[in-house]
């Protein structure tokens, strides 16, 4: 039996983070991952840190202040997590999006964010390979991107230098409780971790470590796809997300894309993302298919054909692989970072959807403001679990 | 990349010498991914190919592993000192060669 301060469960983006702030604090922390690091979500997704499509307010607020804690940890981790910040683009197909994406960029430039409109000469200017019928688009000029399995070792080695100990290819198998209900030690199959902490950060399997303390986490995993393309020229060097998406999510109106019904059925949007290997992504999909990570031959044509709407010249480039992911989602689209004031010990930081990857370090310093009983950089009110009561 | 003796390197006296002399050959075509850069990763945790392919590309790109998945299960195996039937091979995902946008998503063939 060996003891420590704080047990992080999980080794994705968010573990990782979680790990590397309170190993940071002098807090003396064990991880705990069942497979190796950046095996599960963090290993099958995007590296999008977008403010792009985040609602006004305090969800525009967390990715940017991840956004400025994510260039810090540039400086400060030594290990190259590919982070660049040379902004996203939102392309406009029709009049009706031109109106919802000006009232958007109004607000948010109140708010203070780098965002602007493009007209149609601007933006076929700036891409010229996008197809004639583009109307408009949208310049975000903090948006910014990374590699998250990259992220996830870095964080993990780094943590690793101030102390944490990390256990991979470990499954917990209980969290043990004294007879006041307060934690008290987390089994695993190689042993016990005696400790008053623990960090729940399972993402899509959350719930199950949830259960081991009779909690009840609202987390389901919600699949997406994505499309790796041939190294070979890139149609445009920054990314690009189709706008229409965003509104028909957010459900401004009554709008609908001028798409397939099968698409739209499948939730195909067309996100593009050149990565510094010089080949790029093109997502993306969602469907709720339990824990099934197979990829579909429907989605993969329905990427295809979404990609080539926007860049005809996609048509003669090769897709070389496909893979699906499982974001951890919650209805009301918020992440869940928060202590249980039912369990004494226990906090969760899951749930964050499709932003974990970015809100990864804003994540990591929340938990450990909370579990160091410091004030934290953002109020966390809105991310408690109590709101599902 | 062929390593001569037997199987595992505490057998192999000359094992150490001899990723030393081979260190910066390329394993990894596609990736141009060389035999040190692999052995880091395995140092640094990566426990099957999958674990060598986050941590280093190899087996990303266009030939998707086809070649250096087998070279790196070897390494694996003397590094970790493990039968091949231990070490758990990539996964496997669509398509199986190459196909461009146009053929998977074009509606005008």
């Amino acid at each position: 039996m060996t003891y420590f301060d704080a047990v992080v469960i999980g080794g994705g983006a968010s573990g990782t983070a979680v790990a590397y702030y309170l190993s940071k604090k002098g807090i003396k922390v064990a991880l705990v991952e069942k497979n190796d690091i950046a095996s599960g979500t963090s290993g099958r997704c995007d590296g999008n840190v977008l403010i792009a499509d985040k609602q006004r307010g305090f969800d525009t607020k967390m990715t940017y202040t991840s956004q400025l804690l994510l260039k810090e940890l540039t400086e400060k981790i030594d290990y190259d997590f590919e982070y660049y910040q040379k902004g996203s683009i939102f392309v406009i197909e029709s009049e009706e999006e031109l109106t919802v994406a000006q009232k958007l960029v109004q607000g948010q430039r109140e708010d203070g964010y780098p965002m602007r409109m493009m007209d149609k000469k601007e933006i076929h200017d700036e891409i010229p390979m996008l197809a004639d019928d583009i109307i408009g688009g949208i310049e975000i000029a903090c948006d910014s991107s990374l590699n998250p399995m990259k992220l996830s070792f870095g964080l993990s080695l780094e943590a690793k230098k101030n102390g944490a100990v990390i256990f991979d290819h470990t499954s917990v198998t209980g969290i043990r409780l004294d007879k006041k209900g307060i934690v008290e030690a987390v089994e695993t199959d190689k042993g016990v971790l005696i400790t008053k902490d623990v960090v729940n950060c399972t993402g899509v399997w959350a719930p199950y470590i949830g259960k081991m303390v009779g909690l009840d986490i609202p987390i389901t995993p919600r699949q997406g796809q994505l499309l790796v393309a041939e190294k070979t020229f890139s149609p445009y060097w920054r990314k690009i997300q189709e706008f229409g998406y965003v509104m028909a999510k957010s459900q401004e109106g009554n709008y609908k894309r001028n798409i397939r019904s099968e698409l739209e059925k499948l939730g195909i949007a067309f996100v593009f993302e050149p990565t510094l290997s010089d080949n790029f992504l093109i997502g993306s999909s969602r469907a709720f298919v339990g824990f099934d990570t197979d990829v579909s031959i429907e989605v993969m044509q329905g990427l295809a054909e979404r990609a080539i709407r926007f860049f005809p010249v996609m048509k003669d480039i090769h897709v070389i692989r496909a893979y699906a992911g499982l974001r951890p989602y919650v209805d009301d689209h918020i992440p869940i970072i928060s202590k249980v004031d039912e369990v004494p010990g226990f906090y969760i930081a899951a749930g964050h959807e499709g932003d974990g990857i970015g809100l990864s370090p804003l994540t990591g310093k929340l938990i450990s403001q909370m579990i160091a009983g410091e004030e934290t950089i953002l109020p966390i009110d809105t991310l408690s679990i109590n709101r599902f009561k | 990349m062929k390593f001569e003796g037997s199987r595992f390197q505490k057998d192999n006296p000359n094992y150490q010498e001899e990723v030393l002399i081979k260190q910066d050959i390329i394993i990894c075509r596609c990736e141009e991914i060389t035999l040190s850069e692999i052995i880091k990763a395995i140092k640094e945790g990566a426990k099957d190919i999958n674990g060598v392919k986050r941590r280093t590309r190899a087996g990303m790109g266009l030939c998707q592993g086809r070649t250096c998945e087998k070279l790196i299960q070897q390494i694996l195996e003397k590094e970790l000192k493990k039968f091949p039937k231990n070490i758990k091979m990539g996964t496997d995902r669509p398509p199986i060669k190459p196909v461009t946008f146009g053929e998977l998503g074009g509606k005008d063939q």
